[in-house]
C-alpha cells in the first residue's frame, strides 16, 4: 500500500471529514423541554429547590420598585426648585425616622404671616414667594364636564413666576392686581391644555375647580419630566383667591431665591435667624421648621437609595448564592439518577460539550423559572405596597429579574454538568436506574 | 460442520484494511491497573469482518468479549494494538472523535433496550439525528422511515412504557439503523425478551443482514450465535476459534 494512503488512513481522512455536529439550539431547546417536565413532575420539590432564587427575585424586584415609587415622592418636592432656590417649609424633607418623629410633634407650619415677614424682613433676596399645594386632597377640576386627575393645584404669590419652574407660553402670569383683589383667574400647565383644550384656545375659559369659576389667564411652556412625574399637570391661583375660596389658613412653602449659588448659604442662614427670632427659639432649641435646597436634599435622597439599594443587594446577592447552591445540588442528584441515561446519550454521539450544554441550560431554566415566581411575588407585593407607601414596578426590573436568575442557574450549573459530561460511558451504561 | 479460519495474521503495523473490510483489528490489548497488578481483559485480538457478513462473538462471562465489544463500539479505546472501522484508524481518537465515530458507524441494540423512558419512540430514534445537527425535517423524515422499517410506523408517539418488550427493542433496532451505521452492533439482544419475541427480533436481523448490513452479535447463549454465518470464539481475553458456520 502507498506510503500516501497508509498516512491517510492513520490520520483517518480527517481532512476529507465535514463537522457536522448538533446545534447549541437544538440541545438548548431540548433540555428547556426536559427541565420543564422535570419542574412540573416533582412540583413540591421543585419550589423548595427554587425557593433561594425566588426570594431574591422578589427582594430584588421589590426594592427597586419601592425606590421607584419614592422617586416619584421627590419628584414633587425637588424637580420644581428652581436655580439657586431654598424653600422653608414646616418640615425638612429629607430626614431619618426619628427626626421626622421630632419634628412631627415639634415643627409649625409656615402661615401667610411669615411669608409677610420675610418678604419685608430678608434682605438681599432676589426673589421670595410663597405657595401653597394640594395634591391628592385636591378638589375636583372640571371642564365642560371632563374631570382631570392627579393635576397639582397651587395657591401662589405672583412673585413665584421668577422662582419656580414655571415660565409663560402665552397669555400671562398672575399679577398683584390678582392678587390684591382675590381674583379667581387661574394660570395652567401643558397637560391641563392637552386634556381640556385640545384644539381651542384656553385664554378666557373657565375651568371648575370644587365648582368655584376660575378664568384662565395664562398658560405655562412645556416643562417635561423629573424623575417619570409629569411636571406639567398643575393649575395655579393667587394664593388670596385660594385662602377665599378653599382654605383661610393654608399651610406654604416660601421659596427664596438668591442671587447666586454663592449667595445660597448667607441667605439660608439669615432666613434661618430671622425665623428662629419670630418664633422665640432660643440658643439650645432646635429649629421648628425646615429650610429644603435641592443640593441637601438631593444629596440626602442619595445616601438613602443608596442605603436601600446596598441592602436590597445584599439580602439579594446571599439569597442568590444560597438559592444558586441549592439548584447545584439538586444538579448534581438529579446527575446520579440520571447516569445511566447519560450513557445512552453518550453511546449515540453525544460529546461532552453535548451533556454539558443539556445540563446548564436545564439548570438555568429551572433557575430561571424561579425568577418568574420570583417577579409574580414581587407584583403582588407591589400592588400591596402601593397603598400604604409608594412603588410602581418598571419593565426593566423584570428583565433584570428574569437574566440574574437564569444566569444564577447557568453558573451553579457548570459544577454538576461537567460532572455529567466527564461520566465514563461504559460505567454510565452499567448503572442501573 | 465449520471450517476453520486462520486466526492470526503475521504481527504488522500500520497497514490499513483493504477496501471491503469493515472491521480490522490488530493485536488489541486492553490492560487495566489494580493497584500494583495488571489484568488483561484482552490479550492480542487480531481479525477482519468484511462488510454485509454477519459475525457472532461468543465466550463465557469473563472471556473478555464485553471488553471486545466495547472496543469495536467505540465506547473506549485499546491499551494497544490498532482497530480500524470503514477504513479510519480508530483506536488512537479522542473523546469527543469517539462520539462522533459512535454516532456516524455504530448502530447499538444493547440486552436492556436503553431509551429514554420519558421520550417517544419517534424522539428515541431522533437522537442520533439531533447529536450530528441534522436539521428537524430530515430528522423526522428518517425517523419515520427507520421505525416503518421495523414494522412500528403506528406506534411513533408512544412511550416505551407503552410498549412491549419486542416493541421496545426494535425501537432501538430502528435507533441503531438511522444513521446508516458500518455495523449493527447487538449486545444479547434477545436476553430480556421471551422466546418467541426473540425469535422475531432474530429474524429482523436476518432480514437486516440480507439487506446489507454488517452485524456483529455479542452473545453467550449458542442458540443465538447459531443464527450467524460466523462465529467467533473468545476465551482468557484472546480468540480461540474462528469459525464459518454457514455460506
Amino acid at each position: 500500500m502507498s506510503v500516501l494512503s497508509q498516512a491517510q488512513a492513520l490520520i483517518g481522512r480527517r481532512t476529507r471529514r465535514r463537522r457536522e455536529h448538533t446545534s447549541l439550539w437544538v440541545t438548548a431547546r431540548e433540555a428547556f423541554w426536559i427541565a420543564l417536565e422535570a419542574l412540573r413532575a416533582h412540583k413540591l420539590r421543585s419550589f423548595l429547590t427554587l425557593l433561594g432564587v425566588v426570594i431574591s427575585t422578589t427582594t430584588l424586584i421589590v426594592v427597586i420598585s419601592i425606590v421607584n415609587g419614592m422617586n416619584t415622592y421627590i419628584a414633587d418636592h425637588v424637580a420644581n426648585l428652581g436655580a439657586n432656590v431654598f424653600i422653608l417649609h414646616q418640615f425638612k424633607w429629607a430626614t431619618d425616622d426619628e427626626e421626622w418623629l421630632k419634628e412631627r410633634r415639634r415643627n409649625l407650619p409656615m402661615r401667610i404671616e411669615d411669608y409677610e415677614f420675610l418678604r419685608d424682613s430678608l434682605p438681599g433676596y432676589k426673589n421670595v414667594g410663597a405657595e401653597t399645594q394640594l395634591r391628592d386632597a385636591a378638589p375636583a377640576i372640571r371642564y365642560q364636564g371632563h374631570i382631570i386627575e392627579d393635576t397639582v393645584f397651587r395657591g401662589v404669590t405672583p412673585s413665584m413666576i421668577n422662582v419656580g419652574q414655571e415660565e409663560v407660553g402665552y397669555g400671562r402670569y398672575l399679577t398683584e392686581s390678582d392678587y390684591e383683589h382675590s381674583t379667581e383667574v387661574c394660570f395652567i400647565g401643558q397637560d391641563v391644555v392637552d386634556q381640556f383644550f385640545p384644539n381651542v384656545d384656553p385664554l378666557g375659559k373657565e375651568i371648575l375647580v370644587g365648582g368655584n369659576p376660575f378664568l384662565v389667564v395664562g398658560v405655562a411652556k412645556r416643562i417635561g419630566t423629573a424623575f417619570g412625574q409629569s411636571q406639567d399637570n398643575f393649575l395655579e391661583v393667587p394664593l388670596t383667591a385660594f385662602r377665599k375660596d378653599f382654605q383661610a389658613r393654608p399651610q406654604l412653602a416660601i421659596d427664596v431665591q438668591a442671587w447666586s449659588a454663592d449667595q445660597m448659604d448667607e441667605l439660608q442662614e439669615e432666613a434661618r435667624a430671622l425665623m428662629r427670632a419670630r418664633r422665640h427659639l432660643s440658643y439650645h432649641q432646635d429649629d421648628n421648621f425646615g429650610i429644603n435646597a435641592s443640593a441637601t436634599i438631593m444629596a440626602a435622597w442619595n445616601d438613602l437609595t443608596g442605603t436601600i439599594f446596598a441592602v436590597g443587594i445584599a439580602i439579594v446577592a446571599v439569597f442568590m448564592v444560597v438559592g444558586g447552591i441549592v439548584i447545584m445540588n439538586i444538579m448534581l442528584a438529579a446527575v446520579t439518577e440520571r447516569t445511566h441515561e447519560i450513557g445512552i446519550r453518550k453511546s449515540l454521539g453525544a460529546r461532552r460539550r453535548d451533556i454539558l450544554w443539556q445540563f446548564v441550560i436545564e439548570s438555568g431554566v429551572m433557575a430561571g423559572t424561579g425568577g418568574m415566581i420570583g417577579i409574580l411575588f414581587a407584583a403582588l407585593i407591589s400592588w400591596v405596597v402601593n397603598i400604604w407607601f409608594t412603588s410602581a414596578m418598571p419593565l426593566s426590573a423584570v428583565l433584570i429579574g428574569i437574566i440574574l436568575s437564569s444566569a444564577v442557574g447557568l453558573f451553579f450549573g457548570i459544577y454538576p454538568a461537567s460532572k455529567a459530561a466527564r461520566l465514563d460511558p461504559i460505567e454510565a451504561l452499567r448503572t442501573e436506574n | 460442520m465449520g471450517t476453520q479460519v486462520a486466526s492470526s495474521t503475521p504481527l504488522r503495523h500500520n497497514v490499513a484494511p483493504a477496501d471491503g473490510v469493515v472491521i480490522k483489528t490488530d493485536n488489541l490489548w486492553k490492560t487495566y491497573e489494580m493497584g500494583s497488578l495488571a489484568v488483561h481483559a484482552l490479550s492480542g485480538v487480531t481479525f477482519e469482518i468484511p462488510r454485509g457478513e454477519y459475525v457472532a462473538i461468543m465466550g463465557p462471562s469473563g472471556s473478555g468479549k464485553s471488553t471486545l465489544m466495547n472496543l469495536i463500539g467505540c465506547l473506549d479505546t485499546p491499551t494497544n494494538g490498532q482497530y480500524w472501522l470503514n477504513g479510519r484508524l480508530v483506536s488512537e481518537l479522542s473523546d469527543d472523535e469517539l462520539a462522533f465515530i459512535r454516532n456516524k458507524e455504530i448502530g447499538f441494540v444493547f440486552q436492556t433496550f436503553n431509551l429514554l423512558s420519558r421520550a417517544t419512540a419517534l424522539h428515541n430514534v431522533e437522537l442520533p439525528l439531533i447529536y450530528n445537527g441534522t436539521p428537524a425535517e430530515e430528522r423526522r423524515t428518517k425517523a419515520e422511515e427507520a421505525l416503518t422499517k421495523v414494522e412500528l410506523g403506528d406506534r411513533m408517539h408512544h412511550k416505551p412504557n407503552e410498549l412491549s418488550g419486542g416493541q421496545r427493542q426494535r425501537v432501538a433496532i430502528a435507533r441503531a439503523l438511522v444513521n446508516n451505521p458500518s455495523i449493527i452492533l447487538a449486545d444479547e439482544p434477545t436476553g430480556n425478551l421471551d422466546t418467541a419475541t426473540g425469535e422475531e427480533i432474530m429474524n429482523l436481523l436476518d432480514r437486516l443482514q440480507a439487506a446489507g448490513n454488517t452485524i456483529v452479535l455479542v452473545t453467550h447463549e449458542h442458540d443465538i450465535a447459531a443464527r450467524a454465518h460466523r462465529i467467533i470464539h473468545i476465551r482468557d481475553g484472546k480468540i480461540a476459534r474462528d469459525e464459518r458456520i454457514k455460506g
